[in-house]
């Protein structure tokens, strides 16, 4: 019982020896930082058995009970969450272990990777407001550092944008949470709902709007995705993995999901506004990335268009769309890592990230060409790659819900996707380039990719009876429950 | 060129910092029961090394408290912070209050309260110096539109 | 009640100081005048009318105490937020005077180099 407090711990305790003895050695601090983030992944794997034996663990900080002290909770929901957030992050460490050789002062990557890392497991866990803020803090302000590490011009610039918008999101979620600690004198959640029949319900609205627009900016769903493809496309490439494929994810979308289905369940037409913004992005997204020069570009913009798809079955609801939302979830988290690492492999070995700069890569570098063409198909909906199922319960939920015409726009968003993939892989892969040597990258930076890839060809495989049993209690537990379960034992 | 400000001004504050010093430290030893705590504490030790920079200028408070000692000093508290919270589990639950509360209004009546304000006060003391010291050494150059970062009042021409 | 309507004047001076002006350094102040009325809103969220200091001085009677003491868990909450503005006001000030390097200029315009 007390596993669920070492992911924080042992990121936190990994900063701060990183910082004391290793930073001015590069191959220690790289090795450190992969072995603390392979002592949380099994850490996270052992408490599965107490999750999954009774229905959710609760575990009360200093044993102060409820009303007075901090309390965090894991159930199905955040397990899955932490298992796939908690695997995802030892790759994209091993990954950097020899990419950022090649930046001074690699050293200081790692503190504030383990510092991202730890906020973002504690997001996971908290049952707190003001804990979930806190942790969205630290892990926020990391990435800040983060997006502007390289120090080349357009750096800085992407990164002066995204604080600055990063901030405002963070101080709309602070001023709802100042205005449920004025209505009802507590920050629990399961005593806010206790006592949420107190309130007017237009003063309920106006908190809930406040939470919607700053997990929006946080997400980058439609009107709020300015800062999105600077951003993630002028960070070195393992920021990029870990902000596109966890980062947005976790802030935002599993932030979503917690306030529509477990905390606000008294206003049901929030669902709609989720829809609606997640079909806006789903189409805005894919338009923009047709037409962009740069890799990582099209990537970031692909993005907004594939987290539009998780928002929209988030809001069509019932068992289809909350099943859909996981799997894509889970399986754009794999892919989009998988093709920014991919992007960085590429980087390594040319130096630029523009298209008509790149020809020809499938005879010289075939293995990331392999892995890189995974990603591609994948995201766009191929069988049998992993988003294909995603996407295919994501229309199976319109269909059943009588949506027929959002059905008809998440097929065509698809065409759409896969229309700009092989774009790129027709004029990166496929196309004849000039000099015939071999000049595939070390062993270092092939393996993560290739593990990602095996994980999104096999993607079929969670829809087995014996898996599946575990999606579907995260599934009822977006049905079903709702926090003022806990305040009634 | 002069470093530092005028001698009134280094007087004087050759004689206050002292007590700057232990009323920042006497805010963070009280901390439970008086108001302040860890982070107000440190602000107030790191204002007290800020006045000392302002007044006799960056080579001597930096030969006193060099940047490689404050480093350290601000990742021990960090750990220092980290570990009390750990120590918690030889009670069996997470950040558990297993220190021995004497008397009522005494300084150990918060448990483990006072070692949680003097890793915070360590921390939040060294690295805004740290940080303000730092700031302060970026000298741009504006025929060649460059940063250098001196240490030394004679490098800069 | 007019505390909040002074609380949301400082807002949105803080607001106005991050749109309309063209300055970096100007758009960081106002950051930090929006931190400092957040800040501001959740102390006087906790005030009670004719109430005295959450202390606790040896010799007082408690539940006389806990009627009318100020309610202490916003003030806590504020010390945090108050760190967590800090730090984000100097990481940007730092990144400003790498901008100033790289770009020439302080001035938000001027700083346009990423399209699309």
């Amino acid at each position: 019982m007390n596993l669920i407090v070492f992911p924080v711990i042992l990121y936190l305790l990994s900063a701060f020896l990183i910082a004391l003895i290793w930073k001015e050695d590069e191959k220690l601090s790289g090795i450190a930082c992969l072995s603390f983030s392979i002592l949380v992944f099994i850490s996270v794997i052992l408490l599965g058995k107490y999750v999954f034996l009774n229905e959710r663990i609760i575990y009360f900080v200093g044993n102060w009970q409820i009303p007075i002290g901090i309390t965090l909770m894991v159930d199905a929901l955040s397990y899955i969450f932490l298992v796939v957030v908690n695997f995802v992050l030892p790759v994209i460490c091993w990954f950097s272990n020899s990419y950022m050789r090649k930046y001074t002062k690699p050293g200081y990557f790692y503190i504030l990777f383990s510092l991202i890392s730890a906020g973002l497991n504690g997001i996971l866990i908290s049952m707190d407001f003001f804990n979930i803020y806190v942790f969205l803090e630290i892990s926020s302000i990391a990435s800040y550092i983060l997006v502007a590490f390289g120090l080349r011009t357009e750096e800085l610039e992407a990164s002066l944008k995204y604080t600055m918008i990063g901030f405002i999101g963070s101080t709309l979620i602070l001023i709802g949470i100042g205005l449920i600690l004025g209505k009802t004198g507590t920050l629990n959640i399961s005593d806010f709902m206790s006592a949420i029949l107190n309130i007017n319900k237009i003063q309920l609205l106006f908190i809930l709007g406040l939470f919607i627009s700053g997990f929006a900016l946080k997400t980058a769903l439609f009107p709020f995705h300015f800062w999105l493809p600077d951003a993630h496309s002028l960070a070195p490439s393992p920021v990029s993995a870990i902000l596109s494929g966890l980062f947005i994810k976790v802030t935002g979308f599993y932030m979503l999901v917690r306030i529509i289905t477990n905390i606000f369940i008294i206003f049901p037409e929030s669902k709609i506004i989720i829809m609606a913004l997640g079909l806006i992005s789903m189409i805005f997204g894919s338009l923009m990335a047709i037409d962009q020069i740069d890799i990582k570009r099209t990537y970031a913009y692909s993005s907004i268009s594939q987290i539009g798809y998780c928002a929209l079955a988030l809001g069509i609801g019932g068992y289809y769309g909350y099943l859909g939302a996981i799997l894509h979830f889970i399986y754009h988290s794999f892919s989009k890592s998988l093709l920014f690492l991919n992007s960085g492999a590429i980087e390594y070995r040319y130096k630029t990230t523009k298209i008509e700069e790149l020809k020809g890569l499938s005879d010289k570098m075939p293995y990331t060409t392999a892995t890189g063409s995974i990603g591609m198909l994948s995201i766009s909906g191929i069988p049998p790659f992993g988003c294909f199922w995603s996407k295919i319960i994501i229309i199976i939920a319109a269909i059943k819900s009588f949506y027929y015409g959002i059905a008809f726009i998440c097929v065509i968003v698809s065409v759409i996707t896969l229309g700009y993939f092989l774009k790129l892989k027709r004029n990166i892969f496929d196309s004849k380039g000039e000099g015939e040597k071999f000049e595939e990258v070390n062993f270092n930076l092939l393996m993560p990719m290739v593990i990602l890839s095996i994980l999104i060809f096999f993607g079929g495989l969670i829809l087995l009876p014996e898996v599946k049993i575990y999606l579907d209690k995260a599934v009822g537990v977006m049905q079903n429950f709702s926090y003022i379960q806990i305040g009634e034992r | 060129m002069n470093k530092g400000m005028s001698e009134i001004v280094k007087t004087i504050s050759k004689i206050v910092v002292p007590f700057i010093i232990i009323f920042g430290i006497s805010v963070i030893f009280y901390g439970h029961l008086t108001p302040g705590g860890g982070f107000p504490g440190g602000v107030i030790i790191s204002a007290s090394f800020v006045l000392l920079l302002l007044a006799y200028g960056r080579e001597k408070v930096l030969s006193k408290l060099s940047l490689y000692k404050s480093d350290i000093l601000h990742d021990i508290g960090a750990i220092m912070f980290l570990s009390v919270s750990l120590i918690g589990f030889a009670g069996g639950v997470f950040f558990l209050n297993i220190f021995n509360k004497g008397k009522l209004f005494s300084l150990w009546s918060g448990g483990n309260l006072l070692f949680s304000n003097i890793a915070i006060g360590l921390k939040v003391g060294t690295s805004l110096f740290l940080g303000i010291t730092l700031l302060s050494m970026a000298r741009i150059i504006h025929k060649e539109n460059k940063i250098e970062f001196y240490e030394k009042e004679e490098d800069i021409k | 009640m007019i505390v909040y309507i002074f609380i949301a004047f400082m807002f949105f001076i803080g607001i106005y100081g991050m749109m309309a002006k063209k300055n970096i350094i100007k758009m960081i102040i106002g950051m930090n005048i929006i931190g400092y009325a957040v800040n501001l809103f959740f102390i006087v969220l906790g005030y009670k009318s004719g109430g005295i200091q959450p202390i606790l001085v040896p010799g007082m009677d408690i539940k006389e105490f806990v009627e009318r003491a100020v309610n202490p868990l916003p003030q806590a909450l504020v010390l945090t937020s108050i760190v967590i503005d800090l730090s984000i006001i100097c990481f940007l000030a730092a990144l400003s005077i790498r901008i100033y390097e790289k770009y020439g200029t302080f001035d938000l315009e001027k700083i346009r180099r990423l399209k699309g």
